[in-house]
């Protein structure tokens, strides 16, 4: 019986936890129906130009001068079908490239965007010359099993055992 | 008081001053009087800091409106504890403010270590002592809070004014957190020049072995823990006082606290590689380097003005003396570098790719790529418009876009890494820690898209949290296990045991642990909804399963400003969950407005309301309603990180050996108890 219930019981328990955890996932709300509103969405590429450094979609400041009429104009301009494409540049007409909230991926603005893949592939680089570097490493001679018979002083064999606890402990 | 403050002040330069020449002479002579001089003098900077420091609060508590810096950031009306704060709210302020929590940390470390590690001591004396010289020199000469105010008379005789009133706190920074925040955050910045001096000066002084590691670890820990707490502290009061319903908006400031607190957390991760393997001795050397000289760069971005920032309060011309000290600095640490770098050679070699050694790499390899992203983003504005001339924005959508799947790659390692073993990790090994948090992470994906997670990003990031928290469990739950076999006491007690053996190891599951809450929490934001209308008295808005019905709009006078606040039931189905006031108030002594946000808060979302303002054309109030998913996970996320690292900070508690009546101890290892086997009821043999 003892010899049954331990797995059983130690499964049960490891699905419960999955569960539990799985649980904390519903908590994450239904996406709701209700897309996101177009002028929300295309107001996210867009900054509020009254100096605040927000998104123009998140600038809080009621009447304000820039973000009221500029989230005004970004509604009309959806709601008489104009594309996307054609909304955003005509708002970078009106306010220079600074209206937008990324950087263009254009000329020397783009290394913005290659920057942090760029530091990625970089770094991959390193950590492979770093690997390989490391693996080449000679291993120091050991005693094999013939060697039974050298003798180690007591100091040598007290550092070996500092070391293997060092490397062993967490 | 002012007088004696900037002489108190004066005297703490002086003594920082004979502290690194004094310093340097006992390094030279070898001189012991001299070294314990140094050592002195270091301290009496602590001293002599508290009392100009003392001085300026008590100028502020006795309304001395003649010196310019109280008139700035003070005023009768404001309360005790916004005078109090008042000290760091501005330039000269926080920078002696910096100075201060810096000659704390100096004076720990120097009492702690006095007359311990002759070799290494006085050039960390040495290093510690130039880097407060170089804020006393701020504090005593170019940005002293100590000036007084004064015209120049009829014939040319200076009168020293006496302003009848201040101008207050900024209305922004008149919020509890904004108490804490800065301190902890400073705590973060400058707890971190420790390390940083014990580094260079085992650098310098070719100390050998990694005994500096070792006596930095717990300084580093500490001063990481206060970093996470400013910045989610900071998180949190931009959440509640800037009301624009987010609580990181990658602004310059927020970005310049995560860039020191990334490398930071690299750092703890590398160390452990020189302590267990002796390698990364050069890339450690230089992460600490470069954590320190990420914190003076961020208090240059905060105080210089190169960059637009909401958060930055303190702007002026002092930007050229953070530039020069960071180019000092970066000097100082090549040089000792190039002179000393055959000093850092690394003493094993790696086995195996599948190694608990190639995921640090992994793990430096992307906080670095995480800082990089982070640092260019921020700097990228001022580069384009120096290079092309034109004017760009860098906002939260650039960021967002680069940082979520750097921040998901960093999360899957957080449950890969620890599961892997030193030196080599075998198949069967990988299968058994692996196997169920990898099917525990796919059911949770399986019954989250379902239900509406449908986000590629959220899906992902409860993927890999469920995955990594089930990997913790199983850890503990492993360990537990073979103590539970050992002494028979149940699993809870045993993983009690097990986590203080080793504080260190169990400590970091629970800050990972609190990092996978901050995730879920911050994977929440794909859900976000707001709604905005005008509310007159009994009319209702409805967001999300809340109800908010407008109860009342009145203006309420107070002390130092007056208050218009709305009064909001909010209701869910039938029942009333909470009674809301969000208001804005208006600050008579600077004629600036403030914001105060309603926040009912729950495990799963924030019902988040703003007064936004009158409408011109109605007079009406308007509400901005968020329904944040959530929110609260972060925070919880933050306080479980900060008890994982308090656990870890804790000295483990040596194994309990159980020896069996008939045996007698052959050898003990060094600091293990003997317990008479009567006691216990089962032997460890």
């Amino acid at each position: 019986m003892t010899f049954r219930s331990k797995p059983v019981a130690r499964v049960v328990a490891v699905y419960a936890a999955i569960f539990l955890l799985a649980g904390a996932s519903l908590l994450i709300p239904v996406a709701h129906a209700q897309q996101t509103d177009h002028a929300k969405k295309l107001g996210l590429n867009l900054m509020c130009m009254c100096g605040c450094a927000q998104v123009l979609v998140q600038c809080n400041h009621l009447n304000c001068p820039s973000s009221a009429p500029m989230l005004k104009e970004l509604d009309e301009r959806i709601a008489t079908g104009e594309s996307d494409e054609l909304v955003i540049q005509d708002f970078i007409k009106g306010y220079g490239v600074a209206v937008l909230s990324s950087p263009p991926s254009t000329g020397f603005n783009r290394v913005a965007w290659l920057l942090p893949s760029g530091a990625f592939v970089l770094g991959l680089g390193v950590i492979a010359l770093v690997i390989s570097h490391w693996r080449k490493r000679p291993i120091h001679a050991t005693a094999g099993p013939h060697d039974s018979q050298v003798n180690i002083s007591a100091d040598a064999l007290a550092r070996a055992r500092e070391k293997v606890d060092r490397e062993t402990e967490e | 008081m002012d007088l004696f403050g900037s002489f108190a002040l004066l005297l703490a330069f002086v003594c920082a001053a004979y502290a690194v020449v004094g310093g340097i002479f006992a390094i030279r002579t070898r001189n012991p009087f001299l070294v314990k001089s140094a050592r002195n003098a270091g301290m009496a900077v602590c001293a002599l800091i508290v009392l100009g420091v003392a001085s300026l609060e008590y100028l502020f508590f006795t309304d001395n409106f003649s010196v310019a810096y109280v008139v700035q950031h003070s005023s009768h009306t404001q309360s005790t504890f916004f005078k109090f704060a008042a000290l760091w709210s501005g330039q000269e302020g926080s920078l002696l403010f910096w100075s201060l929590i810096l000659s704390f940390y100096v004076f720990s470390v120097l009492w702690t270590y006095r007359g311990k590690h002759p070799e290494l001591m006085p050039f960390v004396g040495v290093i510690l002592a130039a880097v407060q010289m170089f804020f006393l020199i701020l504090n005593n000469f170019i940005a002293s809070p100590f000036k007084m105010i004064g015209e120049v008379g009829p014939g040319g005789i200076l009168h020293w004014i006496t302003q009848p009133d201040g101008r207050g706190l900024t209305p922004l920074l008149q919020y509890p957190e904004m108490v804490i925040h800065p301190p902890m955050l400073y705590s973060g910045y400058t707890g971190f020049t420790i390390p940083f001096a014990f580094g260079l000066a085992a650098l310098i002084g070719r100390y050998p072995g990694e005994k500096w590691i070792h006596l930095t670890r717990r300084w580093t820990m500490i001063a990481w823990c206060f970093q996470s707490i400013g910045v989610l502290l900071g998180a949190h009061w931009a959440y509640a006082v800037l009301g624009w319903g987010g609580y990181w908006s990658w602004d310059p400031v927020e970005n310049a606290s995560l860039m020191p607190w990334l490398t930071g957390t690299a750092f703890l991760h590398s160390v452990m590689m020189q302590e267990k393997r002796g390698m990364m001795k050069v890339w450690n050397v230089w992460l600490v380097f470069i954590t320190f000289m990420l914190c003076i760069f961020g208090t240059t971005i905060t105080r210089s003005g190169m960059i637009s920032s909401v958060h930055a309060f303190a702007q002026s011309e002092i930007g050229p003396w953070f530039f020069g000290f960071l180019g000092l600095i970066f000097i100082v640490c090549l040089a000792a570098f190039l002179k000393n770098r055959d000093y850092l050679k690394s003493d094993n070699q790696l086995d195996s790719l599948i190694s608990r050694e190639s995921s640090f790499l992994f793990n430096n390899l992307i906080l670095l790529v995480a800082c990089v992203a982070v640092l260019s983003g921020t700097m990228f504005p001022v580069l384009s418009e120096w290079i092309t001339g034109q004017k760009i924005s860098v906002g939260a959508p650039f960021f967002n876009h680069i940082n979520i799947p750097i921040g998901l790659m960093l999360l899957l390692l957080t449950g890969i890494g620890p599961l892997l073993a030193w030196r080599r990790t075998s198949a069967e090994s990988l299968k058994r820690n692996f196997g169920w948090p990898m099917l525990g992470g796919l059911v949770a994906g399986a019954i989250a898209y379902p239900i509406g997670c449908t986000d590629i990003f959220s899906l992902t990031c409860a993927i890999l949290s469920v995955f990594v928290i089930l990997t913790i469990i199983s850890e503990f739950y492993r360990g537990a296990k073979v103590i539970r076999a050992r002494s028979g006491e149940n699993i809870l007690a045993s993983a009690v045991q097990l986590t203080m053996r080793n504080t260190r190891r169990y400590g970091g599951y629970v800050v990972h642990l609190g990092i996978v809450l901050v995730f879920v929490g911050i994977a929440g934001q794909a859900f976000n909804q707001d709604k905005q209308m005008e509310m007159k008295a009994g009319s209702s808005m409805k967001i999300g399963p809340y109800t908010l019905v407008c109860q009342a709009f009145d203006s309420i006078p107070n002390v130092n400003y007056t208050a218009e606040r709305v009064t909001i039931e909010a209701d869910k189905g039938n029942r009333q969950v909470m009674m809301l006031y969000p208001e804005k108030r208006a600050y008579e002594s600077s004629q600036e407005t403030g914001t105060m946000v309603a926040i009912y808060s729950t495990l799963r979302e924030d019902l988040y309301v703003v007064y936004a303002g009158r409408s011109p054309e109605s007079d009406q109030p308007v509400i901005h309603a968020y329904l944040n998913p959530l929110v609260k996970w972060i925070w919880l996320g933050g306080v479980v990180v900060v008890l994982g690292t308090i656990l870890a900070l804790i000295p483990n508690r040596p194994p309990v050996i159980v020896l069996k009546a008939a045996e007698q101890p052959a050898a003990l290892s060094e600091g293990s108890r003997v317990v008479p086997a009567a006691v216990n009821r089962t032997s460890l043999t």
